[in-house]
């Protein structure tokens, strides 16, 4: 994300967290929160305890962003590190991780298939890291599972109730087994790549390893301080893949 | 396959509930949005640093990305970052620290910094890196909060000890990390029994006097990698050939990263060095040379004779401490010293204070002067108060809110700061550009700690730098050898490290005090001093002959 592209970000977010935008120009916003988003955003718990406790309305305060250094307005200067953007961020990904969407076609009599599709991370971790996103449909009739499925997804207009004289097809893989595949699918092609990242972190591990061992050769009073700097070694060299969901949900789409 | 997968469950199993439940479902755009933030946040590849582009705000200079990147690829997250005094190795560390911190490696970090730095350290990483740094109050800290800045000496004691030892750190900062160069101290054995997966130690100074120091040190951050210390010892312990020195230096060189001032390319604001001659007033005259003549007096060693020389070099209120626990000690001397006190009663004036009062009333700026001499220290605050200065003392064994307090005190209100030399670590003071050693250190490496208060980033001024030096003392032998000879402040640091570590000479100082001790005319002083410059000079020869 470049800053360019932080207001137009900072922008969708509060509308679709309904928080109405009071003023905009390039550089600059000023947002109206709604009571859920300054509770999610401002840290004042203590606030809305009390105005909770004596059963009065509280009143959400204003935010204003800067995205721009040239804009001379009160506010906080958003940038790509600024803890306030972070906090945007998980706010964001927890309220966009399920979903179950109905793709919205304008003929009549159109069978919508059902898909599920989960975008994927994947972290290949040890003493040092990168990610890898896979974003993986699976056909719930066929089993078909198609890679790169958000391609396909962002080209079409969604909504969450099944647009009126359409029908939905019952899936018929559930849900559940449908993710099982694409879980074995995922395994599937960590097992058919090679990990050189990996096979380098094991030859790090290897050779600090022996190094350790030889200091503490003989050195029988240390051997607390051994295991200690033993254990300290795997956790930094030990390569693993870390895998989590970001989002994913139904999608029932228009057979092509 | 070589690798463990593990999956997260917990949007597998909220998933489950929500399709029993018919919701509630979110709608396109959150998705968009959701994926758009984690997209944001992945880490693309293995190698180069994410944390620049988090920290637009920050310049961060040539040397200090690639020490950050050269620890992160190549050295693993262990790493003694060695930089000369002012080039901001404090920035280094934070850019490491935040580097790991984005790509989910570290989450928790204890930083162990002296006393008076911890809150500047809190402040830098909050305000400048925006990490959540919390610095040590209530023992509760160390398990509720992630990123916690301390100083060792309260880390070490208990109950935090015990509590410490819980916990397993991500990673381990230790600032002027010189401090654990002595394996047997109980800092040292402290740092060596945390759990540790990453680790930097930051000195600007890795060798003050021993080779054996950067053993220990080394030792600390990867044990084994220079050997076990019975190989060490046996191996650089005593006389070396350049073939071994070469080894030891390529094996230092992958955990160890040293930038000299003059490799960054940086365009650095001058120093100036002025020297002023001092004479002693006929009374100061009558006590040195009491003290020199008495010399088989203070027979205990000859070491506190010298230290006497010295004392009154500064003031005699310095030298009085001293005779004061001497008597307690040798009531038998007592005559000498009586005698010696009476001279002292003589003495109504220092000429060097007069000096450096009618200096900082000239510069008309802010001045730091250093002193050996805590008693000197109180007696200048109290001269230059008679003449309307203000001054602030400063000691390495004031309290961290005291430090801090000292520090804005000098920033904003007093013209002087009065430190001593456990003082003269661990503060930054830019803001002022006038440094005078009213006595000068016999560790060269001190010196340098000194004058890095003021000359560093962030400083915009020229540094001035004024020596006092007491004609025709023991003062003016060392500065002799010290600032002429060796050429001390056009020295780069890091050249002296090399051939002080090649001499593998007891300790500088040490050796300093011996040739003066030992030598029984001016004569024989000169011959001997003159001897050791040129042992200087060619190990600085074949130093650079190896390189």
């Amino acid at each position: 994300m470049q800053q360019d592209d932080i207001q137009s970000f900072l922008e969708r977010f509060f509308i679709a967290t309904h928080c109405p935008i009071l003023e905009r120009s390039d550089g600059h916003i000023r947002v109206q929160l709604t009571t859920e988003m300054d509770k999610q955003l401002m840290n004042r718990p203590f606030y809305w305890h009390y105005v909770e406790r004596i059963g009065a309305v509280g009143e959400p305060l204003q935010l204003s962003l800067i995205t721009k250094r040239s804009i001379h307005e009160q506010g906080e200067y958003i940038h790509f590190g600024s803890p306030r953007l972070h906090q945007i961020f998980s706010i964001a990904k927890m309220n966009g991780r399920f979903v179950r969407l109905y793709e919205q076609v304008f003929e009549r009599s159109v069978a919508l298939h059902p898909w599920l599709h989960t975008n994927i991370l994947l972290s290949y971790e040890c003493d040092r890291k990168q990610d890898r996103l896979l974003s993986l449909g699976i056909h719930l009739i066929s089993g078909t599972i198609v890679e790169s499925f958000y391609d396909v997804l962002k080209e079409k207009q969604w909504g969450v109730t099944v647009p009126d004289y359409c029908f939905t097809i019952s899936p018929l893989i559930k849900p559940m087994s449908g993710l099982a595949r694409l879980e074995a699918f995922v395994e599937r092609l960590i097992a058919s790549e090679t990990h050189e990242w990996a096979d380098g972190a094991r030859a790090r591990w290897e050779e600090d390893l022996a190094l350790l061992q030889h200091f503490y050769e003989g050195v029988e009073e240390k051997q607390e301080e051994y295991e200690n700097e033993k254990e300290a070694l795997r956790q930094r060299y030990e390569p693993r893949i870390h895998i989590s969901v970001i989002n994913g949900g139904l999608f029932y789409l228009q057979a092509k | 396959m070589n690798v463990t997968v593990h999956w997260e469950k917990s949007w597998k199993e909220e998933f489950m509930t929500r399709i029993e439940r018919d919701g509630p479902w979110s709608n396109w755009e959150l998705y968009e949005l959701a994926l758009e933030s984690a997209k944001a946040l992945t880490i693309p590849q293995f190698d180069g640093l994410q944390a620049p582009k988090h920290l637009p705000h920050i310049t961060i200079l040539p040397h200090q990305y690639d020490v950050a990147r050269q620890v992160v690829e190549q050295m693993n997250g262990k790493a003694i970052l060695a930089d000369e005094v002012g080039l901001g190795k404090t920035i280094e560390a934070g850019l490491i620290l935040k580097e790991y911190m984005i790509r989910g490696l570290v989450k928790k970090a204890l930083i162990l910094v002296p006393a008076s730095l911890v809150s500047q350290w809190v402040q830098e990483l909050n305000e400048k890196f925006f990490i959540p740094a919390v610095a040590q109050r209530k023992s509760y800290v160390w398990e509720q909060c992630d990123v916690v800045v301390s100083s060792i000496d309260t880390a070490k004691k208990q109950p935090h000890r015990d509590i410490i030892y819980e916990q397993t750190y991500d990673i381990v900062i230790i600032d002027e990390a010189h401090k654990l160069k002595n394996n047997k101290t109980k800092n040292y054995e402290f740092v060596q029994g945390l759990k540790k997966k990453f680790c930097l130690l930051l000195t600007a100074t890795p060798i003050q006097n021993r080779v054996e120091e950067i053993f220990h040190l080394v030792s600390l951050l990867k044990p084994g990698h220079l050997g076990n210390a019975e190989q060490f010892q046996k191996r650089y312990g005593k006389l070396r050939t350049l073939h071994d020195d070469a080894h030891l230096k390529e094996l230092i060189r992958k955990v160890m990263i040293r930038h000299r001032r003059h490799d960054t390319g940086i365009e650095w604001t001058k120093r100036h060095v002025e020297t002023m001659f001092i004479d002693f007033s006929e009374a100061e005259r009558n006590v040195y040379e009491t003290i020199r003549q008495s010399k088989p007096h203070f027979s205990d060693t000859s070491l506190s004779h010298i230290t006497l020389l010295r004392e009154i070099c500064s003031s005699k209120e310095a030298l009085f401490c001293t005779l004061k626990s001497m008597m307690e000690r040798h009531p038998d001397i007592e005559t000498t010293i009586g005698a010696l006190l009476q001279k002292m009663n003589e003495i109504t004036e220092h000429t060097k204070a007069k000096k450096a009062l009618e200096l900082i009333q000239t510069i008309n700026d802010k001045v730091i002067v250093f002193t050996e001499y805590r008693a000197t220290q109180l007696y200048l605050q109290w001269f230059f108060k008679q003449h309307g200065i203000s001054s602030v003392p400063f000691r390495g064994g004031f309290k961290r809110s005291k430090k801090d307090w000292m520090k804005e005190l000098f920033q904003h209100r007093a013209q002087v700061l009065i430190a001593t030399e456990a003082g003269g670590e661990g503060i930054n003071l830019q803001f002022c550009n006038h440094v005078i050693n009213y006595d000068l250190p016999w560790n060269p490496m001190r010196l340098e700690q000194r004058i890095g208060r003021v000359h560093r980033l962030g400083q915009t001024k020229d540094v001035h730098i004024y020596n006092f030096v007491v004609r025709n003392t023991v003062e003016e032998h060392v500065f002799a050898l010290l600032y002429e000879k060796i050429r001390l402040f056009e020295r780069v640091v890091g050249e002296l490290d090399d051939i002080l570590m090649k001499l593998q000479s007891p300790t500088f100082s040490n050796h300093l005090e011996r040739m003066i001790a030992q030598s029984k005319s001016e004569g024989e002083l000169k011959i001997k001093m003159q001897n050791f410059v040129e042992i200087l000079a060619n190990t600085e020869e074949r130093t650079h002959a190896a390189r």
